[in-house]
């Protein structure tokens, strides 16, 4: 098989996972992981493109800016999650629904 | 020409209405007698105009032309011509006179008359405009007060009249705003400037939009934007409900003056720039004019409410204006003009003269008054004669406009007319009958005591009163007003049809 | 890029540097502040953001540029977005300064991370590449978070912050995957270059559909375009107001910049400087977002008459009106984003407006549902007839700015011709059914409840002025040659 064909299967596979949790878990963390999912299948494709389609640096510089990106992106749905922890005793997205529909 | 008169008698309600704003809420008597000069004002300024008017030059006069946002062509352009001028008349005229009966008006004076102000300069504005663009602007801008106006000051299903109205104008003028950019685009360089357009209209009548006639399109789509203001059925049925939930002064205004925008606008715009789709058009809009008579009058016969009788009239008197300018006739449309005039004054004085009973009565209900003649002679006296006007007596202005309209509509029309002259005959039915039940037979004992007019109230008919007996009489100075613009205005339509084929 | 072409750049980005610095001096100020004096920081944050808009108008003029490797572009475009941002901010912050909801905690950072916001939104306005597209559109995503939730003792505050962190987070990894297959279907992430490339023709019609369908949930989420809105009505809501207020205005006049800028540059064919420039062969986007368009306009319009909560009604308009600004990105040529760029300002001093009027009662009254609102018409005049100028120009009528806003929107899409005067008459209908609510609102504050009740005095002088600056030109600031519409047009012709 193509070297490229299997990274972007691979990559779909991560972007089909990433999905599949953040629609399917109620608990925060684990949308929040969903998610970190979907940004390395991102991360996946832009070095694997960088490496066999463009032969340029730039994929990879991309993939770290990402990188750091979902570090501070992280970083601050924790913290906001824990506020949700600190409300409710837990942290099921399905009982925050104090406002209304 | 320098005297911007135009500018003047659009704008002076305004400034009192924002020298009202700054009266403090305790001195009513300031804030109505501001209104009261504002109004006079404009009405001064009117009859200035009608001076210094030449009622020998059928074209645009008194024209004020600038421009003003000329990345868009959109200019402010002024102008009256015969077919203004009644109507630029009769605006500062009913608006006057109805300060008067809001006198009484209860709470939160000065914001009602600030408000009402504020709509007579949008209606000012919408008669004498000349650019589209500055026409809507003023068709909206009137709006916006007699939202509140009805809401705020109404009966008890204020609200809901309030709000009908507002979403139904709005439908309406949304369609008409797609209809004038449409207009605006056909024509290169873009323009709203309405005289270009109407000279430009068989350029006009040739193009396509979505596959059809532009024209007709243009027509249809300004059409539901006139009809529902005139209202045409089935457009109307926001009209009784803002009517009986209108305050008297409100209701004079909506019929005297509001409806006749609507069919202004017709004859301002989609009559003179798509003549075309206009003769294309000319038998619904007959037809149209016919249910409106007819079911108007039906209507009317069938009302116990005494103010929701005299806003189906409305319906009934606006089908003649239909009639006569579907007919493409010099006579229909002078009496098509003439009756917009004229059923301004008429029905002022039914809706004031419906106040005042209420006022007293504190219920509009025919049925419940009876043999209230005797107790009050003056006030059955005038409503007789307001009543006579109503349903076309010869001898009061309203039957000459409705005859010249039966007139020129017979020869195009003759089978739609004759069915209509059956709308005189219901027409008659419900005034006499409603008069008959109030005044006549047995005196209800409830009132024993009513009230007579007062000098207030009496000297606000009384100027109409003379107004409808004059024109009656001797309505040549209106006609020639308005007869130099019209008949210019049939043949423009005629020529551009015999070019389009009809 | 070598050092020389950086430090050339850097001449074109004083209003960014500047605005940094006052971050930094805002931040330091902060520390020497206790918590019942942080609220000066806001001071310094308007200071910062008014030397700012003066370093902005010193840019006028300066032909259109890359910079910093062509990863940001200097152009008139950017700048006007600047301009709405910047004194968006400006008065966001300024109706923070006496509202109760941040009475009595520290509120240094909140200002400080408003200006973070602005610094990213500018970024945002001005990206030419896809990972500067990315990384400005996260650090706005990132600041807005943390202010949504800034009032951390309140749960629904908090739960209004997870709702756009978990939101917010997901859909701009569904548009970076979108953007990393864009990268390695063209080989680039210029968005110029990606267009170079895709007019070749040799990239399949399905993976563009799939990479602009992926796309548009990370762009419709930040304008909170139907379906990427849901979010929209419960941060709105819990988020403290003034920031509410900012949100519906600031980041969104922001996300229409970027997708503006991607989709006539990197998916059209032509030059974007020619009067009509036309979406690529094969992908019909102009047509989806049309539709989105007209669905995003009519879901805001038809859930925003069921409100009772005025954030929350306010938050559905703002769904409704970014459909309305949808349909300038349809037209695509110099009218229609001129359209665009109009309807952003005007749109701004009227959400501002109305939602100023909601900070003022919930300071007196304590309250933000409808119903409360009753008699307030007569309770508070001035008020009362400043929120009815803001209700009418958000309904679009005139003599109000709203209506010229959305009557150049209007006629972009009828001048385009045939094709979509199927969405002009929708967006005019949609308008009728916006008067409704709006007038729900207008019927509780002078209807429902009609008397001369006491006077209110609470209202502090400086608000009254805030409200003089937003009311007054929405009602006379079109009149007089309507220089913002001037300014509009020139600001697409240099288009980079």
């Amino acid at each position: 098989m193509h070297a490229l064909s299997s990274y972007l299967i691979l990559s779909a596979l991560l972007f089909s996972l990433g999905l599949y949790t953040v629609i399917t878990r109620k608990n925060a963390v684990a949308i929040l992981m969903g998610i970190e999912l979907i940004l390395n299948a991102a991360n996946v494709n832009f070095i694997a493109f960088s490496k066999f389609v463009t032969h340029h640096v730039e994929g990879h510089l991309m993939a770290v800016f990402i990188i750091m990106l979902a570090a501070a992106e992280a970083a601050v749905a924790l913290a906001i999650i824990l506020n949700l922890y600190n409300d409710h005793g837990n942290i099921n997205v399905d009982e925050a629904n104090a406002l209304k529909r | 020409m320098g005297a911007h008169l135009l500018t003047l008698v659009t704008f002076i309600p305004v400034l009192g209405g924002i020298i009202i704003a700054f009266i403090p809420r305790e001195k009513l008597d300031a804030i109505r007698w501001t209104a009261v000069a504002a109004t006079a004002l404009q009405l001064l300024v009117s009859f200035v105009i009608l001076g210094s008017y030449d009622r020998m030059n059928p074209d645009i006069q008194m024209v004020e032309h600038y421009s003003w946002i000329p990345a868009f062509n959109i200019e402010y352009f002024m102008g009256i011509d015969g077919l203004s001028l009644p109507m630029v008349l009769l605006t500062p005229f009913i608006s006057f006179l109805a300060i008067f009966s809001s006198w009484k008006i209860p709470k939160a004076q000065k914001g009602y008359f600030s408000l009402f102000l504020l709509l007579d300069t949008g209606m000012m504005g919408v008669f004498v405009s000349l650019d589209f663009f500055l026409f809507y602007i003023f068709w909206e801008v009137m709006l916006l007060p007699m939202y509140f106006l009805i809401g705020m000051w109404g009966g008890p299903k204020k609200e809901y009249a309030a709000i009908k109205f507002f979403l139904y104008t709005l439908f309406g003028s949304v369609l008409m705003l797609l209809g004038m950019l449409a207009l605006y685009f056909s024509l290169e360089p873009h323009t709203f400037n309405m005289i270009i357009l109407r000279d430009a209209a068989p350029e006009i009548g040739q193009k396509l939009l979505l596959g059809m006639n532009a024209a007709k399109v243009i027509f249809m789509l300004l059409f539901v934007g006139f009809a529902i203001k005139v209202p045409i059925f089935p457009f109307h049925t926001w009209l009784p409900l803002a009517h009986v939930e209108a305050p008297t002064a409100i209701s004079v205004i909506l019929a005297g003056i509001l409806l006749k925008m609507g069919t202004y606008g017709f004859l301002r715009i989609s009559w003179p720039v798509l003549p075309s789709a206009t003769l294309w058009f000319a038998l619904p809009m007959a037809i149209l004019g016919l249910i409106n008579i007819i079911y108007g009058a039906m209507a009317a016969l069938a009302q116990k409410d005494l103010k929701k009788m005299v806003a189906y009239s409305s319906i009934n008197h606006m089908g003649y204006v239909l009639l006569g300018m579907s007919a493409m006739t010099a006579a229909g449309m002078n009496g098509a003009v003439f009756q917009m005039f004229n059923h301004g004054t008429i029905t002022a004085m039914l809706f004031m003269l419906v106040g005042v009973v209420y006022d007293r009565a504190h219920h509009r209900d025919i049925d419940g008054f009876g043999g209230i003649a005797a107790k009050v002679p003056i006030y059955a006296g005038v409503v007789a004669l307001a009543w006579f006007a109503g349903l076309g007596l010869p001898g009061l202005s309203g039957f000459i406009s409705e005859a010249l309209c039966f007139i020129g509509a017979f020869p195009v029309f003759t089978w739609i007319t004759i069915f209509a002259t059956l709308g005189i005959v219901l027409n008659a039915a419900y005034f006499l009958w409603s008069y008959q039940r109030i005044f006549f037979g047995p005196l209800n004992p409830k009132y024993e005591n009513l009230e007579e007019i007062n000098k207030r109230e009496l000297w606000t008919l009384i100027p109409l009163a003379v107004v409808v007996i004059f024109l009656g009489i001797y309505p040549a100075p209106m006609l020639d007003l308005m007869s130099g613009t019209l008949n210019q205005l049939v043949d423009i339509v005629k020529t551009a049809g015999m070019m389009a084929g009809f | 890029m070598d050092l020389t072409q950086l430090a050339l750049s850097l001449k074109y980005f004083i209003p960014e540097m500047v605005l940094t610095g006052f971050i930094v001096v805002a931040i330091l100020y902060d520390l020497f502040l206790k918590p019942e004096t942080s609220h000066r920081v806001g001071f310094v944050a308007i200071a910062g953001l008014v030397v700012t808009l003066g370093m902005l108008y010193q840019q006028q003029g300066i032909p259109a540029t890359g910079i910093f490797a062509n990863m940001f572009a200097l152009d008139g475009f950017a700048t006007f977005f600047k301009w709405v941002v910047a004194i968006g901010a400006a008065l966001a912050i300024w109706m923070s300064l006496d509202t109760k909801e941040l009475e009595n905690r520290r509120v240094g950072e909140y200002h400080i991370l408003i200006l973070i916001l602005v610094l990213g939104m500018f970024l945002l306005v001005s990206a030419t590449h896809i990972i500067s597209i990315y990384l400005s559109l996260e650090m706005v995503s990132i600041m807005s978070y943390l202010l949504a939730g800034y009032l951390k003792e309140n749960s629904r505050s908090n739960e209004a912050s997870v709702k756009y962190v978990i939101y917010g987070a997901f859909s701009s990894g569904i548009m970076l995957y979108g953007l990393s297959l864009l990268y390695g279907l063209t080989g680039t992430g210029y968005i110029s270059e990606i267009q170079a490339q895709l007019v070749l023709g040799q990239v399949s019609p399905v993976m563009l559909v799939l990479v602009t369908v992926l796309l548009l949930a990370g762009f419709g989420y930040k304008i909170s375009a139907v379906p990427f809105h849901f979010w929209t009505p419960d941060v709105y809501e819990g988020a403290p107001t003034p920031i509410t207020a900012f949100l519906s205005v600031a980041p969104k006049a922001a996300g229409f910049a970027v997708l503006i800028r991607f989709f006539n540059v990197a998916l059209s064919q032509g030059d974007p400087n020619t009067p009509s420039w036309l979406a690529l062969p094969g992908l019909d986007w102009p047509m989806i977002i049309a539709v989105l368009s007209a669905i995003t306009m009519t879901v805001g319009n038809v859930l925003a008459i069921q409100q009772n909560n005025i954030k929350r009604l306010l938050a559905y308009s703002s769904i409704a009106h970014a459909g309305y600004m949808l349909m300038g990105v349809v037209v695509a040529d110099q009218t229609g984003i001129a359209a665009i760029l109009y309807y952003a300002g005007v749109y701004m001093l009227m959400n501002l407006g109305a939602f100023f009027v909601a900070i003022q009662i919930k300071n007196i009254y304590n309250t933000e549902t409808i119903a409360d609102y009753a008699g307030l018409g007569f309770k508070a005049p001035w008020i009362g007839i400043a929120m009815a100028v803001f209700l009418f120009a958000l309904t679009g009528l005139p003599p109000t700015a709203g209506f010229v806003a959305k009557f150049y929107l209007f006629r972009a899409l009828v001048q385009f011709g045939d094709g979509f005067l199927w969405l002009a008459m929708f967006g005019l209908l949609n308008g009728v059914v916006s008067l409704f609510y709006y007038m729900r609102i207008l019927k509780a504050m002078y209807f429902d409840k009609m008397e001369i009740p006491e006077k209110l005095t609470a209202v502090p002088l400086h608000f009254n002025v805030l409200m003089f600056i937003l009311v007054v030109p929405l009602l006379v600031g079109w009149m007089f040659g309507d220089p913002l519409s001037i300014w509009a047009a020139e600001a697409v012709q240099f288009f980079f």
